[in-house]
């Protein structure tokens, strides 16, 4: 399991994102002494930290200095600064990303995904399969048995997003949600048009029925 | 100055010469002098009054002129005594030291209310970074909620989020220099920014967006263009028609320049209303019937896109919707800045 430490002053945000992380399976630790933290991140050996710049006592960039001499773990800022100067002297110190106050946590979760993956140098998991049907991702296909049909960006993320879910419903708005993460501005309308251009693709390769709607909850496979 | 001027001044004083002089011929012919010896006596002294005075005019002339000249040539004229020779005579030095304590008390109290005003925008800046803290934590909490509450507070969030940062840009629109870095950035970044900031405001709209050809690379401050962006953004929103509201988002390239235009299908602007949609303040008859406009949004993004050197320009017809088209400086272009 992948360590996090989150080095934030307000009590609030510091519980609640430790609530977050938890939730999507991290081992989560935070700090609740502002007095020796560089021995606390030695004690507790986090995968990644996520730091505050405005901490009380000590700057948060003088302590990034003192995690970096500790070893290489990345580090991503959070902080309600939002000028320009202050970021480029933050990666400047060596932070591997910068995030400002308010974040939207699904933001956060994949910018730790993304430094965490860059740390380990290993690429995104390219194949998803749930219920007889396989996804490339990189190739941007969908095969079934033998069969293979080609997906347009929005279908492909569209069918991703589901197959991530098996089993439970996902609401149209999540759905949107979860599109809009990705920098795909869909609406409903176009969600309703991409979807059945899904249906069409996954029934001519012999899976019509794979996407399944709950009237008034959204969708499910 | 004027001869009349100079001779005006002096009227009094020449008159009651005047005066002295006819008293004394009269005095002088009563007690038997001559009459040509009197207006030999008369020429002789109009002759050396007149002589003086003359010189006195061009000598009054000559100081005006240097004057003048000097506080023509000042940038800053309230340097003016700091930068003029010294006075002459008691008369003008008085009047000189009055000058400069009005002109002293004059800088110092717009220094302070220079002061005054840096100090207040300080305090705003800090004020919306104080405020982003709370957001969060809500934010957070929001994550909590069932679906609908969570998306209709989330909705609400974030539109305390961009009044406050509407009010942190307008702070800094006074000394934007302090806080702009000029990079190289996608295009595609910029409108992921601007679009993420505003994301709730345009799911929940029900407005269908599209981008086209956002690949290109810019050189601007991505921050403070993807506020202007998020201006613009939030205006299509707002101005939206009831059905099948509609937002273009596309790029071109111009030479080295590259061009954003902003389009909608919405509800326009009215053509006699046009010329003021970028005044401070001016909502226009669409924001007052829908409310709830401040007039500040456009009047910010004139402003930055000034500084930032875009070209900003808003085309409408009413009923069939609004362009707005920024126009990126090439890369060479920037070095003034």
């Amino acid at each position: 399991m992948r360590k996090i430490m989150v080095i934030e002053d307000d009590p609030f945000i510091r519980e609640e994102l430790k609530l977050v992380l938890d939730n999507e399976g991290y081992e989560t630790a935070v700090i609740t002494e502002f007095t020796a933290v560089s021995d606390q991140v030695r004690a507790f050996c986090p995968d990644l930290i996520l730091l505050d710049l405005g901490l009380p006592g000590r700057d948060g960039l003088a302590l990034c200095a003192d995690i970096r001499r500790i070893g290489r773990i990345p580090v991503i800022f959070v902080t309600s600064r939002d000028s320009t100067v202050e970021e480029l002297q933050a990666l400047s110190m060596g932070g591997d990303d910068y995030i400002t106050k308010p974040y939207n946590v699904p933001v956060l979760l994949a910018r730790i995904k993304a430094v965490l993956r860059r740390a380990a140098g290993v690429g995104e998991a390219d194949l998803l399969e749930a219920g007889g049907l396989t996804l490339h991702l990189t190739k941007g296909t969908v095969s079934a048995g033998e069969r293979t049909a080609e997906l347009t960006r929005n279908e492909l993320k569209i069918l991703a997003c589901l197959m991530e879910r098996q089993g439970s419903i996902v609401s149209r708005a999540d759905l949107i949600d979860a599109l809009w993460d990705s920098q795909i501005y869909i609406d409903d309308n176009t969600l309703s048009v991409n979807v059945t251009r899904l249906r069409t693709k996954l029934g001519e390769i012999g899976m019509p029925d794979y996407i399944r709607t709950r009237r008034g909850m959204g969708y499910q496979v | 100055m004027t001869v009349r001027e100079f001779l005006a001044d002096r009227l009094g004083r020449i008159s009651l010469r005047l005066l002295c002089a006819a008293l004394a011929a009269l005095f002088l012919l009563s007690t038997g002098t001559q009459a040509g010896v009197i207006l030999l006596l008369l020429l002789g002294m109009s002759g050396a009054s007149g002589t003086v005075l003359l010189l006195d005019f061009f000598r009054q002339r000559a100081r005006l002129r240097e004057l003048e000249a000097v506080l023509e040539s000042l940038d800053q004229k309230y340097l003016f005594t700091e930068c003029v020779a010294s006075p002459k005579g008691a008369y003008e030095r008085h009047l000189f030291e009055m000058v400069r304590r009005a002109g002293r008390d004059m800088t110092g109290a717009v220094s302070d209310a220079r002061a005054a005003q840096r100090e207040y925008r300080e305090y705003v800046e800090s004020w919306v970074h104080e405020i982003k803290t709370p957001l969060t934590a809500a934010g957070l909490l929001c994550g909590k909620l069932e679906g609908d509450t969570r998306r209709r507070l989330r909705y609400e969030l974030e539109q305390v989020e961009a009044h406050a940062e509407r009010a942190l840009f307008y702070a800094r629109a006074e000394s934007p220099e302090q806080d702009c870095v000029i990079r190289r950035t996608e295009l595609k970044e910029i409108v992921a920014q601007a679009m993420e900031k505003h994301r709730t405001l345009l799911i929940q709209s029900g407005i269908r967006v599209e981008t086209k050809g956002l690949e290109v690379p810019v050189y601007t401050d991505g921050k403070w263009a993807a506020f202007l962006l998020g201006q613009l953004l939030q205006n299509a929103t707002r101005y939206r028609r009831e059905e099948e509201p509609f937002l273009l988002l596309s790029a071109r390239t111009l030479g080295s320049r590259v061009s954003l235009t902003v389009e909608d299908n919405g509800i326009g602007i009215p053509a006699h209303e046009l010329s003021r949609v970028f005044d401070r303040g001016f909502t226009g008859s669409n924001g007052r019937s829908r409310g709830g406009s401040t007039g500040m949004g456009l009047y910010l993004c004139k402003k930055m896109a000034d500084f930032l050197d875009l070209e900003l320009s808003l085309t409408s017809k009413e009923g069939e919707g609004t362009r707005v088209t920024l126009v990126f400086p090439a890369r060479e272009k920037l070095t003034k800045l």
